[in-house]
């Protein structure tokens, strides 16, 4: 549910929603939710000095169930 | 209907612009909460030349956690709102979204401090400090004030900016206070 959350609300504010993936993985430390979007978008998602990106996660912290969830943007030419 | 019925030419393409605003907003929202398998329904208005979206359900306490403390999860998905329509329309978005009338309440909460600042600075003739405020919550301030006829502006670096309540004819003390409308 939580990385369906995060994938609509990033598709809503990008020009590439197309391109928006969202994977999910299990660490020790808790969840996180990896952010893949078009390069052109990378700007967009952190938006000035990273609001848009704290935004997000605190919406997602906010949705959460069980225990934190860490966040990452990249872009999808990042390996 | 008689032709002064008609609304000005730009009156009625900022009415048609902010009500596709609204649209968009609740589009957005209305299926975040589906996802979320949160029961709310979304509402739209205009106001103060604004787009204004509340969420709203019949059981006010399960919209609490998209509230969050001191209504940090409300502005962030404001912010988000404000950027997904931004993003259909091309234009900047000054939409207001409210959950469960969170900011209403927070409104009127202000306002009453406001009044009691007011009442306090004309007996006193000294200027008095608030608690820090956010954005949203000096703007209430601020516009209470005026209306008064007394002077205040924002003082201090975010988390901590305060509304400073002055006497009237008190010069504004910094330009920086024209320019913090929010």
């Amino acid at each position: 549910m939580l990385a369906d959350a995060l994938e609509h609300l990033v598709r809503g504010i990008v020009d590439h929603p197309d391109d928006v993936r969202v994977a999910g993985k299990t660490l020790r430390r808790g969840d996180l939710l990896e952010v893949r979007v078009h390069p052109e978008d990378l700007g967009r998602v952190i938006g000035r000095g990273g609001r848009t990106a704290r935004a997000l996660r605190t919406v997602v912290g906010a949705l959460a169930t069980d225990g934190p969830v860490r966040i990452d943007v990249v872009d999808v030419d990042r390996r | 209907m008689s032709p002064t019925d008609t609304p000005a030419p730009e009156a009625k393409d900022l009415t048609t612009r902010l009500e596709e605003e609204g649209e968009i907003a609740a589009d957005y929202l209305e299926e975040l909460l589906d996802i979320a398998d949160l029961d709310g329904d979304i509402d739209i208005d205009i106001t103060f030349d604004r787009a204004a979206v509340e969420i709203i359900a019949d059981d006010a306490a399960s919209l609490k956690h998209l509230v969050g403390r001191d209504g940090e999860v409300l502005d962030a998905l404001q912010e988000l709102t404000r950027l997904a329509v931004q993003a259909k329309t091309g234009e900047r978005s000054r939409l207001m979204l409210d959950i469960g009338g969170h900011r209403a309440a927070r409104r009127a909460e202000l306002t009453k401090i406001a009044e009691e600042a007011i009442e306090t600075v004309r007996a006193t003739g000294a200027e008095l400090s608030l608690e820090p405020l956010n954005a949203f919550e000096r703007k209430v301030v601020h516009d209470v004030v005026a209306a008064a006829g007394l002077v205040s502006d924002s003082r201090g670096v975010e988390p901590g900016r305060y509304v400073v309540v002055q006497p009237a004819g008190s010069a504004p003390a910094e330009t920086e206070a024209v320019a913090d409308v929010g």
